[in-house]
C-alpha cells in the first residue's frame, strides 16, 4: 500500500482516486457561467463583508438583528433541505419504493442545501471562528442549540448517505462496505434529526410574541416549520426531476411524479387547514382581514404558495403535464420562502426608529451561495450516477451513462 | 470582562440585588450615562444633538451607551413639560437573552446582574431578538463584533459596591440595594405619595420580574417603555417545546426504526430484486 501511495504520489490525487476518470467527456454549459458569474459576485461581497465588517455590506441594525439571511440564508434553506428526509421518509419508512428514483438526487440536493445553510451560518454569524463553541456548550435551554447540535449532525448524516454514491462509482470497496453496514441506523437518525430541528427554527421565533404580527407567530410555529418543510420537500423533488430530465436529456417519469402530486395535495391541504385552524383558534381572523401590508403578505402567502397550487395540483390534466406540475411544485416553494421571511422578516416589528429592507448586497451574497450549490449539484448529477434514468437501458447514451456495474469494475481496477 | 458565578438552584441563597430608577426624581443631567460610560469604558461618539426626539441624545441605546435617559415632552398639568424615563438592561429574574443563547454567554448570576461572557460569543444575535426591551445592542461595523448591554456593573456588586449610576446620580433616582427591599421601597414611595406617582412598579412582574424596578409620574407608555409584557418569563414560551425534545427523539427514532424494519422485512419476503438504497 504505502509503495502505491509513493508511485501514486507522482500523479495528482484527483487521478489516484479516479475522480478525474468521472469527468471524461464533462463540458460546462452557458448555464454554469451563469451560475458561476453569481457565484463570482457573491463571492466578491463575501470578502468585503469580513474585511470591513457587516455594516458595510447588510441593512441588519440593532432592533432588526436577523434579516435576509436568517430569513432566507438559513431558514428558508433548511425547509427545502427537508427535501432529504421527506423523501427518504416516503421511500425507506413508508417503503413507496415507486418513489426511488427521486431518493439520491433528495439527498444530495439536501446535502447542499444544509451545506449552503451553514455557509450562509458562516456569513452570517458576527464571529463565525467561534462557532464551535455551540458544540462545547451546554445551553438545553436555547432553541439555536438544538438547531446547531441538530443541523452539523444532520450534514453529517447526509455526508455519508451522498459518499455512497461516489463509493460505489470508483470502487471505495471498504468505505462503501461501512456506509451500507451503518446505513439504516444513520439514515434513521437523519430523519429524526430532520423533525426536531426544521421544528426547533419554529421555536427560536416562539420567544418573542411580542415582536410577530398576529398572523404569523403561534406557539405551534413549530409544528408549523416542520409541517412546511415536509410540504416543500416533495415540491423541490418534483421540480428537479423534472428540471433535471429537461437538463440530462432523459424522459420525466410523469406517472410516478403524478402519484406523488397526489400525495402532495394531501400535504398542502393538511398545511392550509392546520395554519387556518390555528389562526381561528388564537382569534387572529381579524388580521386577516385588515388592510395592510401584513395582511397583502399574508394573502399572497396564502393564495399564491397554497391555495393556487393545491387547485393545480388537484386537476389531473394539469398535474400530469410537466409544465403544470412545475408551476404548482415552483408556487409551492415560493410559498414556504414566503412564509418564512414572513414569519421571521416581514411580519416582525418592533417598536423603533429603525427599519430594515434588505441590502441589494445582502441579497446577492445568499444567492451566490445558491447558485454554488446549484452548479455543484449540476456538475455532480452530470458525473455520479444520480439519477436512475440514465443508467436505464432506454436512456440517451451518454459517456458517463454506462452500467453501474460496468463503472464499478473499472473503478475497482483503478483504485487496487 | 468578569464571568461572576452563575446562580445554581441548590446553593445557599445570596441576596439578589436590584435598583430603583424613580424617574420622578430625574432631572435629566445624564450623570448615570456619563458614569457608566466612564466604568464600562466605552468612547465618546460623535452625535447630532436633534436627531432624536427634542433634547435625547443618542437617539437610542447603542454599543457605545449602555443606559439612555430618554426626554419625552409631555403636557403635565397646564403646560408641556420634559418627563424623564431611562433605558438599561432590565436584568430579568429568568432572562429570555440568556435562554436564547447558544453557548451561554449571556447569564443570569446569582447576585442579580445578567452578565456577558465576550470569550463564548458567536454573534448569533439571538439575545437581540429575544430581549423583550430591546436592550443588547451589537457593533455591526467591527470585524470582531460583540454583544453590548448594561453590565449592572456586576464587577462593582460583586466588590460590595453599589453600580456607576447609582454612585453619581445627583438626586437619589437611582437607590440599590437588596430586590426585597427595594420593592418594599418602592412601595412605600407609591403609598406615600400617590400624587406623585403612577401606581405601578415597572419590572415588578414584568416577564416575570427584574432587577430593575422603575417608577413614573405618568403612564409608563408615555415615556416610551415597552408595556403589554405578559407575567409570565419569557423562556417559559419555549421550555414547553424545548423540555420534550429528548423524548421526542427517543419516541421518534423507535417509530421510524419500527417503520424501517417493517418495510425492510416486507422488501426480504418480496424478493431481493428492487431494493438498493
Amino acid at each position: 500500500m504505502s509503495v502505491q501511495t509513493r508511485r501514486a504520489g507522482v500523479r495528482p490525487l484527483w487521478d489516484a482516486l479516479g475522480i478525474g476518470r468521472l469527468f471524461a467527456g464533462f463540458r460546462l454549459t452557458w448555464w454554469d457561467f451563469v451560475l458561476l458569474a453569481i457565484i463570482a459576485v457573491g463571492g466578491v461581497l463575501t470578502l468585503i463583508r469580513y474585511a470591513t465588517g457587516i455594516a458595510s455590506v447588510a441593512n441588519i441594525n440593532n432592533a432588526y438583528p436577523w434579516g435576509w439571511w436568517v430569513g432566507y440564508g438559513i431558514m428558508t434553506t433548511i425547509a427545502v433541505g427537508g427535501v432529504g428526509f421527506t423523501i427518504t421518509l416516503l421511500v425507506e419508512l413508508l417503503g413507496l419504493h415507486r418513489f426511488h428514483a427521486m431518493l439520491r438526487p433528495a439527498v444530495l440536493m439536501a446535502f447542499l442545501a444544509y451545506a449552503s445553510a451553514i455557509l450562509m451560518l458562516m456569513v452570517e454569524l458576527g464571529r463565525p471562528w467561534m462557532v464551535w463553541m455551540i458544540l462545547v456548550s451546554w445551553a438545553p435551554t436555547a432553541a439555536l442549540y438544538e438547531v446547531g447540535w441538530c443541523a452539523s449532525l444532520y450534514l453529517t448524516v447526509l455526508l455519508i448517505e451522498v459518499a455512497q454514491v461516489p463509493a460505489e462509482e470508483l470502487g471505495w470497496g471498504r468505505a462503501l462496505r461501512v456506509i451500507r453496514m451503518i446505513y439504516i441506523p444513520v439514515m434513521l437518525l437523519g430523519v429524526t434529526l430532520s423533525h426536531l430541528h426544521q421544528s426547533s427554527l419554529g421555536t427560536l421565533l416562539v420567544l418573542i410574541p411580542h415582536k410577530i404580527n398576529a398572523l404569523w407567530w403561534s406557539e405551534n410555529l413549530p409544528l408549523l416549520f416542520l409541517f412546511s418543510a415536509m410540504m416543500a420537500g416533495p415540491a423541490l423533488a418534483m421540480l428537479e426531476h423534472l428540471a433535471a430530465a429537461r437538463w440530462l436529456g432523459f424522459a420525466p417519469r410523469m406517472a410516478m411524479l403524478a402519484s406523488l402530486a397526489r400525495i402532495e395535495v394531501w400535504v398542502v391541504a393538511f398545511f392550509l387547514a392546520f395554519q387556518m385552524g390555528d389562526l381561528l383558534a388564537r382569534g387572529a381572523s381579524d388580521a386577516m382581514l385588515a388592510w395592510n401590508w401584513f395582511a397583502i403578505a399574508f394573502w399572497a402567502e396564502v393564495g399564491l404558495g397554497l391555495l393556487l397550487p393545491l387547485v393545480l395540483l388537484m386537476l389531473p390534466e394539469v398535474r400530469q403535464r410537466p409544465a403544470g406540475l412545475a408551476t404548482a411544485c415552483a408556487l409551492i416553494v415560493g410559498g414556504v420562502l414566503l412564509h418564512r421571511l414572513n414569519v421571521a422578516v416581514i411580519g416582525l416589528r418592533v417598536r423603533h426608529w429603525e427599519t430594515y429592507v434588505p441590502a441589494l448586497a445582502e441579497i446577492f451574497i445568499t444567492l451566490g451561495i445558491t447558485a454554488g450549490a446549484v452548479f455543484v449539484y449540476g456538475v455532480l448529477i452530470r458525473i455520479l450516477p444520480i439519477h436512475e434514468e440514465l443508467r436505464a437501458p432506454h436512456a440517451a447514451p451518454r459517456p458517463h451513462a454506462a452500467p453501474a456495474g460496468a463503472t464499478h469494475r473499472a473503478g475497482a481496477a483503478t483504485a487496487s | 470582562m468578569s464571568d461572576p458565578v452563575p446562580a445554581k438552584p441548590g446553593a445557599p441563597k445570596v441576596k439578589t440585588k436590584a435598583m430603583i430608577q424613580d424617574n420622578t426624581r430625574c432631572i435629566g443631567c445624564r450623570a448615570c450615562m456619563i458614569a457608566c460610560k466612564s466604568w464600562n469604558e466605552r468612547p465618546a461618539d460623535h452625535t447630532d444633538f436633534f436627531a432624536g426626539p427634542g433634547y435625547q441624545n443618542p437617539r437610542d441605546l447603542d454599543a457605545n451607551n449602555y443606559t439612555l435617559i430618554t426626554f419625552n415632552e409631555i403636557t403635565t398639568g397646564a403646560r408641556p413639560n420634559w418627563v424623564f424615563g431611562r433605558q438599561l438592561c432590565m436584568h430579568c429574574e429568568q432572562p429570555a437573552c440568556a435562554s436564547a443563547c447558544p453557548t451561554t454567554a449571556l447569564r443570569k448570576t446569582e447576585l442579580g446582574p445578567v452578565t456577558f461572557n465576550s470569550n463564548r460569543c458567536i454573534g448569533c444575535r439571538a439575545c437581540m431578538q429575544a430581549c423583550p426591551f430591546l436592550i443588547p445592542k451589537y457593533d455591526y461595523e467591527s470585524r470582531a463584533p460583540l454583544i453590548h448591554k448594561c453590565t449592572f456593573c456586576a464587577d462593582r456588586i460583586e466588590a460590595q459596591l453599589k453600580p456607576a449610576c447609582a454612585t453619581v446620580c445627583p438626586t437619589g433616582a437611582i437607590s440599590f440595594g437588596d430586590r426585597d427591599d427595594m420593592v418594599v421601597e418602592a412601595k412605600r414611595r407609591i403609598a406615600t405619595s400617590p400624587g406623585t406617582y403612577v401606581p405601578q412598579i415597572y419590572g415588578l412582574d414584568e416577564v416575570g420580574g427584574t432587577s430593575v424596578l422603575h417608577l413614573s409620574s405618568v403612564p409608563f407608555e408615555q415615556i416610551g417603555y415597552i408595556t403589554g409584557l405578559p407575567k409570565e418569563p419569557m423562556p417559559d414560551l419555549t421550555h414547553r417545546w424545548l423540555r420534550v425534545t429528548p423524548h421526542v427523539f427517543g419516541f421518534l427514532y423507535a417509530v421510524f426504526g419500527a417503520l424501517a424494519w417493517i418495510v425492510h422485512r416486507r422488501n426480504k419476503n418480496r424478493g431481493p430484486e428492487e431494493h438498493h438504497a
